[in-house]
């Protein structure tokens, strides 16, 4: 039976009473199957940590935002995409999901549009027009952000 | 049946074949598989915001071969009866439970901020899925009554030792007005699992005295 939790490899070997290279195999199946996730590794004593039900990496909003703004956010919920998801799509979300915390943290990822076209066509779409120039105007004053070209201001 | 990977393959199929944008929410066993608490459903529920939304969904599956079928094997009378009931369609032994805003009375909404997980389908179009926590996958699955839906209540209370039932008691009580029957069924299934789990008493008498103010 193993518990939840986290481990060090030591610790998880002397709990199920296996070599230290068995309890590594073992953890590299639970791994596998999605049941344990892994922390440091190098220098850093790597943690293993887990979990009783399968957990799959999360590759959404927060993961994008995480990346590229200085300001991290704690998930609020687990965001996966199956297909294709960007900056402009996460500047998107994060007007959609709209608190202070998200919209600040939102605001660092203007810095990384690789296409205002595609962030306008976007806001249309969802009808965010307003409130992504609103949020750009708000990254403008606090961010070191490009100029968005002068045919999307109008 | 399906299993996780053919089923987040067959969204993403249907997202090709979309003709707007949608969102929806997964309740029953496709939020449970995605949730990690089983690796196969034989249904797949989803609930609309609105009638317009199912019917582009609808129509991506008539593209791909699905075909309309009947209730009345899968639920029983009082349920077909009801007025809010789902449409079902299947291809093979895939089917789908298609819903709009209301699950039997009990009405869903789709607030970012009471979700579990958000699922982005992208494809020609998107198609956006929204989990309920479990609390609300069970009381559903309570709601629904189908053949194997207490088995799924089972499965998530033994997977996770922290349900909230006074959670699920107040949602119950919060739309008791849109179904009579809410109560009494949830009643009905605490008692069920009280043979196997710990269900303390003050939960009962909340039930009774909300059910009481109804007579």
């Amino acid at each position: 039976m193993i518990k939840e939790g986290k481990y060090t490899i030591e610790r998880f070997a002397e709990e199920q009473g296996l070599a230290r290279q068995s309890a590594l195999n073992k953890l590299s199946r639970l791994k596998r199957q999605g049941y344990v996730s892994v922390d440091g590794g190098g220098r850093q004593k790597r943690i293993y940590t887990i979990s009783k039900l399968p957990r799959r990496k999360t590759n959404g909003f927060y993961d994008t935002v995480n990346r590229y703004s200085p300001e991290k956010l704690q998930p609020k919920f687990d965001h996966y995409v199956h297909g294709r998801y960007t900056v402009e799509h996460a500047i998107i979300d994060g007007i959609k999901i709209g608190d202070v915390r998200t919209r600040d943290a939102t605001k660092h990822l203007f810095r990384h549009v690789s296409s205002w076209k595609k962030l306008f066509d976007l806001a249309k779409k969802e009808g965010l027009l307003k409130e992504v120039l609103n949020l750009y105007s708000q990254a403008k004053r606090t961010v070191r952000v490009r100029w968005i070209p002068r045919r999307y201001l109008k | 049946m399906i299993n996780l990977k053919d089923q987040e393959e067959l969204f993403r199929l249907i997202a090709d074949y979309l003709e707007e944008d949608i969102t929806c929410i997964c309740i029953g066993g496709t939020a449970m598989m995605f949730m990690g608490y089983k690796t196969t459903t034989k249904d797949i529920d989803l609930v609309f915001g609105s009638s317009q939304d199912r019917q582009v969904f609808i129509k991506a599956l008539e593209k791909l071969g699905y075909t309309q079928r009947s209730m009345k094997t899968i639920y029983d009378r009082k349920r077909t009866e009801a007025k809010d009931k789902p449409l079902l369609f299947s291809r093979g032994e895939e089917r789908f439970d298609l819903f709009v805003k209301n699950i039997f009375g009990f009405i869903v909404d789709c607030d970012l901020d009471k979700i579990e997980q958000k699922h982005d389908f992208v494809g020609k179009k998107e198609l956006i899925t929204y989990v309920l926590p479990k609390e609300l996958i069970i009381l559903l699955k309570i709601l629904t009554d189908r053949e194997k839906d207490f088995e799924d209540i089972m499965t998530i209370i033994d997977k996770e030792k922290n349900v909230d039932w006074d959670m699920i008691i107040d949602e119950a009580i919060r739309q008791r007005k849109n179904n009579s029957w809410m109560l009494l069924d949830l009643k009905e299934k605490l008692q069920k699992l009280r043979k196997t789990i710990l269900i303390k008493e003050k939960h009962f008498k909340r039930i009774y005295s909300a059910e009481e103010k109804y007579h």
